[in-house]
């Protein structure tokens, strides 16, 4: 049964002089968890909103199991949609909320009683069917919102950053209970959010946004790994990864004046380029460069060292707070099997021997 | 195109074709108005009505300069209105603040009555009203007019502004006692500057009520006092009506109050909304 | 003395000298000439017959009582705010949800709704008996006929003109419904109708589940407003009818007006403006009643 496949063409929407989408493609598969993830602005609760069909592109296609429904009402999609905030009839009760779907579906009232009950005890909340949304803590709420999503069996499965409003410790909890319940459900669910280690644990696939283009495509540790460009070197990861301007001759790798062998040889003739290393590939070697500590922060776990090297700012995980005076002196060396590698013009990857 | 757009496309093209046609029904009666106002007596009782003729502001000369000149009705109207407007603003103000934010005796009982008075039916006043100016001679004179105009307005007046007091945050009021201004101070330097858009309002409503007033003007107003919304009724008599004349004479009446209600179109509304226990005032 | 009234001692003082100016006002120029009213509802007072004045007791409500024009004028006066208000509620509410759908130029719809608002209503009533409805003269006359219809005696008949003063003061306050109304559409929150749209709510379902409760209590406001401004209405009936033909609109106000102003039998007069004031003060209690929220039931 291929049921709740997305495919977005060439999807381009504008708000009066504003492009807040440049060309968009997109195909999403049957029962994936597919993140839509990006900066403040970048157009991803516009897309999802024209795939929920409350705004229309001004170009492209949007196809749901090959049929095309670019124009079509939300009510013809069979959707059910988290929106960011959260958008509960405020008249109604929680009960009231919960089965708005079902009565609008005209399900049998006999039948409505338990599906919502059921519906409100997967996300917990079931003791609170009488109370109104006003009554409800920000987290009681999400999950009302949520409860009125999951009582319907719908083909898609749509979340504007569902749990934006939820404290440190209940966003862990959901999050937890969301991939479940997607699971069990068994459909496809598009899932916007603007925080990566959220996208990185709940997806399958995710897209990268940043002003209304989509930087790359695939899956969590694509991603992460083997990241499309500059741009999206520089989002993902926190702290996203250094980005240094080096020297390509070869396999040998020139930073700031020090030289390395790639283990790997890179596709590329040679030049300038950027070179990117995460914090966590950056060690002190006494062999290595001189670089100047300017701040070092606590993290807890580990601290985080900001050292300049040169003039480029170079951040350096290491395991516990060690807090070196401020000015010394720090050799650093990369972790050389670690090291991407980009086009300093384009921004494009440089793909290594093997990729 | 999908037949979805299409149909969204068509809907708006009714919509705008049912909409257009109600806003007729609410413009035409003004615009016909207008019309007729610019024909000669004689053109005006052509029936069918033409629609094709020579304008002429002969109607406009005559309402202002003619036998039966409104000139000095419209100053009467204006002197009525300011008057009304200027003392009810000077009441309603500083009692609005009281019932609004201060420890007040009575306070509910107060504003209760307030309430009660603004429920009253003109007709009961004017019988009372013409019994009592008469006795005690104050028939057709500006100084009962502005009095009895006072009913309608005050209560009116003091209701929105205390709807207006209210949304002043507190923490105005206690930064000024720090800075140890006294009370009348504070209400004077803090607060009145603070709700000047609530005033604005205010004197737009009751200048709007005072200035269309007609119940309380025809009867105890005279050759002295003479509205403008009375002084209309000359053109319409047992024998004839002066059809343009008189719409012209009405249109002039009604221009000050056209062009506030058109300017001030956001603070009218903002009034109706706000004013909730009974916007509009009372007519 | 608790030491906290020592200290609100001076609010309350100042608090009372702001008041007073204002509420002796209302006492002198509202209450006064009231209390007036009621004794002079116990009183003969015609100005046509001055050696006729003098002490009457409950005469005047006795012969109230018993005054079949007295309850045709009640009638009318609940014939006239009821459908007036029932009117411009819907007419302003389906005008309202109409503009809000269209997708450009709403500001003339706001300008055109407040010019009847501020006209003056002796000005309206002047242009519709005129203008509009005049015999051989009014657009409204004439349309009906070159529509193809027999010509209807509009303020000349009796049906007619009360239907007649119905629809101009429906004409004149339509628009103030249909302005708060538009307001308030424009304050409900936008996603609550996605999410409804997206629960597969229909048009009308949208309407009668997620606006009319959460416009409840605009409507109730304006009902409010409405019924106490058509019960106090006058100026617009006395410019297109007078009343007429014969009592045909003659509303309980216009009635009091008339005994008292025409027929100078102000005694009478009173009598009828007391009855007026006691049922504008029932009828504004029993709506404030309604409006003020009491705890229902939450849940089923
Ligand atoms: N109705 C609108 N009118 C004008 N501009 C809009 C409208 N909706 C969105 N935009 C603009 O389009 C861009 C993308 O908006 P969108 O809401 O899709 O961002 P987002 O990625 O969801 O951001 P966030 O994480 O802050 O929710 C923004 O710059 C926004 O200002
Ligand atoms: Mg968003």
């Amino acid at each position: 049964m291929a049921q709740g496949r997305v495919h977005l063409k060439g999807i381009y929407k504008r708000f009066g002089n504003f492009i807040a989408l440049k060309h968009i493609d997109l195909d999403i598969q049957p029962v994936e968890f597919f993140a839509l993830l990006g900066p403040s602005g970048s157009g991803k609760t516009t897309t999802l909103r024209m795939i929920a069909g409350l705004d229309t592109p001004d170009e492209g296609v949007i196809e749901v199991d090959g049929e095309d429904v670019t124009f079509a009402p939300p009510a013809d999609r069979d959707i059910a949609m988290v929106f960011q905030n959260y958008a509960l009839y405020p008249h109604m009760t929680v009960r009231d909320n919960i089965a708005f779907p079902l009565k609008m579906d005209k399900m049998p009232k006999a039948e409505i009683e338990p599906a919502v009950v059921r519906a409100a005890e997967r996300v917990d909340i079931a003791h609170l069917l009488h109370r109104r949304p006003g009554q409800l803590s920000g987290g009681q709420q999400q999950r009302c919102a949520l409860a009125r999503a999951i009582v319907r069996q719908p083909k898609l499965f749509l979340l504007d950053e569902p749990l934006s409003n939820l404290d440190a410790q209940l966003r862990l909890q959901t999050r937890v209970e969301l991939k479940k319940l997607q699971r069990a459900l068994n459909v496809t669910a598009i899932y916007v959010t603007h925080d990566q280690e959220e996208a990185m644990t709940l997806a399958d696939r995710m897209a990268v946004f940043l002003e209304g283009d989509i930087l790359q495509v695939g899956t969590p540790d694509e991603v992460f790994n083997r990241p499309a460009s500059i741009a999206v070197a520089a989002f993902i990861g926190s702290p996203p990864m250094n980005l240094l301007p080096a020297t390509l001759d070869g396999d040998r790798l020139t930073v700031s004046g020090h030289s390395m062998t790639l283990p790997r040889a890179p596709q590329h003739p040679g030049g300038e380029v950027t070179m990117g290393v995460r914090p966590s590939h950056v060690r002190i070697d006494p062999q290595g460069l001189p670089t100047r500590l300017y701040l070092s922060e606590n993290l807890g776990e580990s601290a985080l060292l900001n050292l300049y090297l040169g003039d480029e700012l170079v951040k350096m995980r290491v395991a516990s707070f060690n807090a070196g005076a401020e000015g010394e002196t720090v050799p650093i060396a990369f972790d050389i099997d670690t090291i991407h590698l980009f086009e300093s013009g384009s921004g494009r990857r440089i793909p290594l021997a093997g990729e | 195109m999908s037949s979805y757009r299409r149909a969204a496309t068509r809907r708006n093209i009714v919509l705008m074709i049912v909409a257009s046609t109600l806003l007729l029904i609410w413009v035409f009666p003004l615009l016909w108005a207008v019309i007729v106002s610019l024909k000669s007596e004689s053109e005006v009782l052509a029936y069918p009505p033409s629609v094709f003729f020579e304008p002429t502001g002969k109607n406009y000369a005559d309402a202002l300069f003619g036998d039966f000149s409104i000139l000095s009705s419209l100053w009467t109207s204006t002197i009525v209105a300011t008057a009304t407007t200027v003392l009810t603003i000077v009441l309603a103000v500083p009692a609005a603040y009281a019932f609004a934010r201060l420890r007040l005796p009575a306070k509910k009982t107060m504003g209760f009555y307030t309430l009660a008075t603004q429920m009253v039916p003109p007709v009961g006043l004017v019988i009372p009203y013409f019994l009592i100016l008469n006795k005690v001679g104050m028939l057709d004179s500006y100084e009962g007019m502005i009095i009895v105009y006072l009913t309608f307005s005050l209560p009116f007046a003091i209701w929105l502004m205390v709807s207006y007091m209210e949304d002043i945050p507190f923490e105005m009021e206690e930064a000024a006692f720090l800075d140890k201004a006294s009370r009348l101070q504070t209400l004077w330097h803090i607060i009145i500057p603070q709700v000047r858009g609530g005033i604005a309002v205010t004197v737009i409503f009751v200048f709007l009520n005072a200035w269309n007033e007609f119940l309380f003007a025809v009867q105890l107003g005279g050759n002295n006092v003479r509205p403008v919304t009375v002084a209309m009724y000359n053109f319409v008599s047992v024998e004839q009506t002066l059809w343009a004349k008189l719409s012209a004479a009405a249109l002039i009446a009604m221009l000050p109050v056209v062009v506030i209600g058109i300017i001030a179109q956001k603070q009218i509304v903002k009034g109706l909304t706000v004013g909730a226990v009974k916007g509009g005032g009372r007519r | 003395m608790r030491r906290e009234d020592g200290a609100h001692q001076g609010e309350r003082r100042f608090a009372l000298m702001l008041t007073a100016p204002g509420m002796l006002a209302l006492l002198l120029t509202t209450t006064f000439p009231l209390a007036y009213l009621v004794w002079s509802s116990f009183q003969t007072i015609n100005l046509a017959m001055p050696f006729m004045d003098g002490f009457a007791g409950v005469q005047n409500y006795v012969e109230m009582w018993h005054d079949s024009r007295y309850w045709h004028a009640m009638g009318l006066t609940g014939i006239y705010t009821f459908s007036s208000v029932a009117l411009q509620v819907v007419i302003g509410m389906g005008l309202a949800l109409l503009v809000m759908q269209i997708p450009a130029g709403q500001w003339i719809f706001r300008i055109v709704a407040i010019l009847p608002i501020v006209l003056a209503p002796v000005v309206v009533g002047l242009f519709w008996r005129t203008l509009m409805l005049a015999p051989n003269f009014g657009m409204v006359d004439f349309l009906v006929q070159w529509l193809g219809f027999e010509q209807i005696n509009w303020l000349g008949a009796p049906t007619p003109a009360l239907i007649s003063v119905i629809a101009i003061h429906t004409w004149q306050w339509t628009p103030f419904a249909f302005l708060v109304f538009l307001a308030s559409l424009a304050s409900l929150p936008g996603d609550v109708y996605e999410a409804a749209r997206i629960d597969r709510a229909n048009a009308l379902q949208r309407f009668w589940h997620i606006t009319l409760p959460l416009l409840r209590p605009a409507i109730i406001i304006v009902i409010i407003m409405r019924v106490m401004i058509s019960l106090s209405a006058f100026a617009a009936i006395f410019a297109a009818t007078g009343g007429g033909p014969g009592t045909a609109s003659e509303i309980l106000n216009l009635y009091a007006f008339k005994t008292s102003f025409v027929e100078l039998n102000f005694g009478y007069g009173s009598a009828l403006a007391v009855s007026l004031l006691i049922i504008t003060m029932a009828v504004s209690g029993v709506l404030f009643y309604l409006r003020t929220p009491r705890r229902r039931e939450a849940g089923a």
